[in-house]
């Protein structure tokens, strides 16, 4: 272990740091992890739920652990969610995969499973308690690559609508302060017009509506997906030209995307998050109950959809879902190995 | 003046339309009076949304205290689900599609009111836990569901006659029936007399359980078939597209200028206070304040539109 994070920290140059990655293989036959979820009732936790099953269904048939069952909270509260850990830990799980209700406020219920030796690691909904792991996701860098992805395609700057998350909710701040510093590095854009749309199709298109008609023309509306269809539906609705919208991956916005590039050649960019990261979650506790040293933070690169890989990708995406991708053990490895090393992570996995 | 105001209940919904001409005078003042029709319009379209569900919500909370249907969010998503598989895109279809949407939403009310009355389990409740069943049965229902509406449908719901939406007109109509249904017929005339005291209109002679159960169950039915409707105006079926009526179908009510407490009930109030939601998000984005100050500020003028319309003594 020591000489291998030694070589890592030598750098890059050395090619062979990858060849020493090794994949813990303590026996974990026996183990039972447990994913503790905090909402089911979009989309996205629905493709999330659904790729638990399928990487945990999957382990246990080969027998790499003996179970590995998802609990879903009904009322998205922090304490519903601080009393179900806890029951988990009774019920004797060796590890805890969660997507937190609060990033703060279960921190008691995973100091008190860290205590009764289980492994929690957080994603998605990140805790900040120190015993517990996080797979981190930059929101920022979301907001961050779209107006440099505007930059690129409109050099010359152009006035922006900006359709934000839940408001007080850590992710829309996250993206917003992306969306901020990335206007200030490209300043020929301006935001000139500001709406919460929750990340629900219904609501950005009833805010955009609304504020749609003060507005001057828009350049482009910068998103933090699920908002994009809505507010391509505003647009239309007003009767207004449809200006560069950024998608986030949903199947309604990509589908309308790709026939309006049949049908006008419109281009754009979409990025989101993989529901699969519950699935990378997954394989990390495995990881770490196999014995593995596993550094607390670790990063999950965004699923950016450009042009050319529209049709690609959605295919990739349920009806009605979220694009997904299949993380598997050997992505996993290779990611913790990066992070290990301070590399960038690897990009999303395709499947050629 | 004031007599008159208060002898014919016009007061009870006149602050709805003063705080909504109001909001909307002071948005198009921000936006120097760039695209105040147009801002209107928009209103006017999304209000039948509200409108619809707070009709059904109206009714419900005339019948008395304690009396709220919380089943509609989860009503509205289901709705439009079978609407839209029943539609399956086919413009021939749109009719079954909303017959199918208004019998699932009968189907929630009946079972809302087996619910209360069977098992007496308290309206708030009873209407709580059957949402979580209706939910459940909406993301069960709606895994790999074919999202798009028909074409007619979507048309329909953004057609316009001189800058007012078809289907706000449709529905205007549709409220001034339903105003009359609660002046003028039995059945309105007997929830407005339970919601003044059940013991009362029974011996008066009111079948209690029957108006009861009719009301729940017309409050689902209409949250049914504005989901149906709902997802033709935004393209599709989402499983959170209901989630924003729970709080706004009440507010409406009581902006409105109907009594929490039951017994006092009105249909224009609807639209003015559906308009003065819409336009105030309207105005404090416009405005460009942040979402702090925003909620802040909707909370301080949604209280001061309800104490300025019951602030006097109510006459009757």
């Amino acid at each position: 272990m020591a000489a291998r994070t030694l070589c890592a920290a030598l750098g890059a140059a050395l090619l062979s740091t990858t060849a020493m990655a090794e994949i813990a293989t303590g026996d974990t036959s026996g183990m039972r992890i447990a994913l503790s979820n905090n909402f089911a009732g979009n989309s996205w936790r629905q493709a999330m739920l659904k790729s638990w099953d399928e990487v945990s269904s999957q382990a246990v048939a080969e027998g790499i652990v003996a179970e590995a069952p998802a609990f879903t909270t009904a009322e998205n509260q922090a304490t519903e969610q601080a009393a179900q850990i806890q029951n988990l830990i009774l019920q004797g799980f060796d590890a805890i995969v969660l997507n937190a209700a609060s990033p703060t406020a279960l921190n008691g219920a995973v100091r008190e499973a860290c205590d009764a030796g289980v492994v929690v690691v957080s994603f998605d909904g990140i805790v900040t308690e120190p015993c517990a792991w996080r797979i981190v996701i930059d929101f920022a860098g979301m907001g961050t690559a779209q107006l440099d992805y505007l930059a690129e395609k409109m050099p010359e700057g152009g006035k922006l609508l900006e359709i934000r998350g839940l408001a007080g909710v850590f992710v829309d701040d996250e993206i917003h302060s992306g969306i901020v510093k990335g206007v200030e590095t490209h300043s020929q854009f301006e935001v000139v017009g500001s709406v919460h749309g929750d990340w629900t199709q219904t609501v950005a298109q009833r805010e955009v509506s609304g504020i749609l008609p003060t507005l001057p023309a828009i350049d482009a509306v910068v998103t933090q997906g699920g908002d994009g269809y809505g507010a391509a539906q505003a647009f239309r609705a007003a009767g207004r030209d449809i200006p560069l919208i950024i998608m986030g991956n949903r199947h309604d916005e990509l589908t309308w995307w790709q026939e309006q590039r049949d049908a006008t050649g419109y281009e754009t960019m979409s990025l989101s998050i993989a529901p699969a990261s519950a699935q990378v979650g997954f394989w990390v506790a495995q990881q770490i109950l196999a014995g593995r040293e596993v550094p607390q933070d670790l990063l999950l690169p965004t699923l950016v959809i450009e042009q050319d890989e529209l049709d690609y990708w959605l295919e990739q995406t349920e009806e009605g879902g979220v694009t997904n991708a299949v993380y598997t053990l050997d992505w996993t490895d290779k990611m913790i190995e990066a992070v290990a090393a301070g590399e960038p992570v690897p990009p999303t996995p395709t499947a050629e | 003046m004031a007599a008159w105001l208060a002898r014919t209940g016009v007061r009870d919904w006149l602050f709805a339309y003063v705080g909504a001409v109001t909001v909307w005078l002071v948005t198009v003042v921000i936006a120097d009076g760039f695209g105040a029709m147009q801002t209107l319009t928009a209103g006017l379209g999304f209000a039948v949304f509200y409108v619809l569900v707070a009709t059904g919500q109206m009714f419900v909370i005339a019948t008395g205290p304690g009396n709220i249907d919380l089943s509609i969010p989860a009503t509205v998503t289901l709705g439009a689900g079978v609407a839209m598989s029943v539609m399956a895109g086919s413009d021939a279809m749109i009719v079954p599609g909303f017959l199918a949407a208004i019998a699932t939403g009968i189907a929630v009310g009946s079972f809302n009111y087996a619910l209360i009355r069977a098992l007496r389990i308290p309206p708030i409740i009873a209407t709580l836990s059957s949402s979580f069943v209706v939910q459940s049965t909406a993301i069960w229902y709606g895994r790999g569901l074919s999202i798009k509406p028909p074409d007619a449908l979507q048309d329909f719901t953004f057609a316009r006659v001189l800058d007012v939406p078809v289907m706000t007109l449709v529905a205007v109509l549709f409220t001034m029936a339903m105003a009359v249904v609660l002046r003028r017929t039995v059945y309105g005339r007997s929830v407005l007399a339970i919601g003044q005291n059940p013991k009362a209109a029974h011996l008066a002679g009111v079948d209690v359980e029957r108006t009861r159960w009719v009301t729940y169950t017309l409050s689902a039915a209409l949250a049914g078939f504005t989901g149906a409707l709902f997802a033709g105006f935004s393209g599709g079926v989402s499983l959170d597209m209901g989630a924003q009526f729970l709080l706004a179908s009440i507010a409406v009510v009581v902006i409105g200028g109907t009594s929490v407490a039951g017994g006092r009930a009105n249909l224009p109030g609807l639209w003015g206070a559906a308009l003065f939601l819409f336009l105030l998000v309207t105005m404090l984005n416009a405005a460009g304040v942040g979402s702090g100050v925003r909620q802040l500020l909707t909370g301080v003028l949604i209280i001061a539109v309800i104490t300025a319309a019951g602030g006097e003594q109510r006459g009757r």
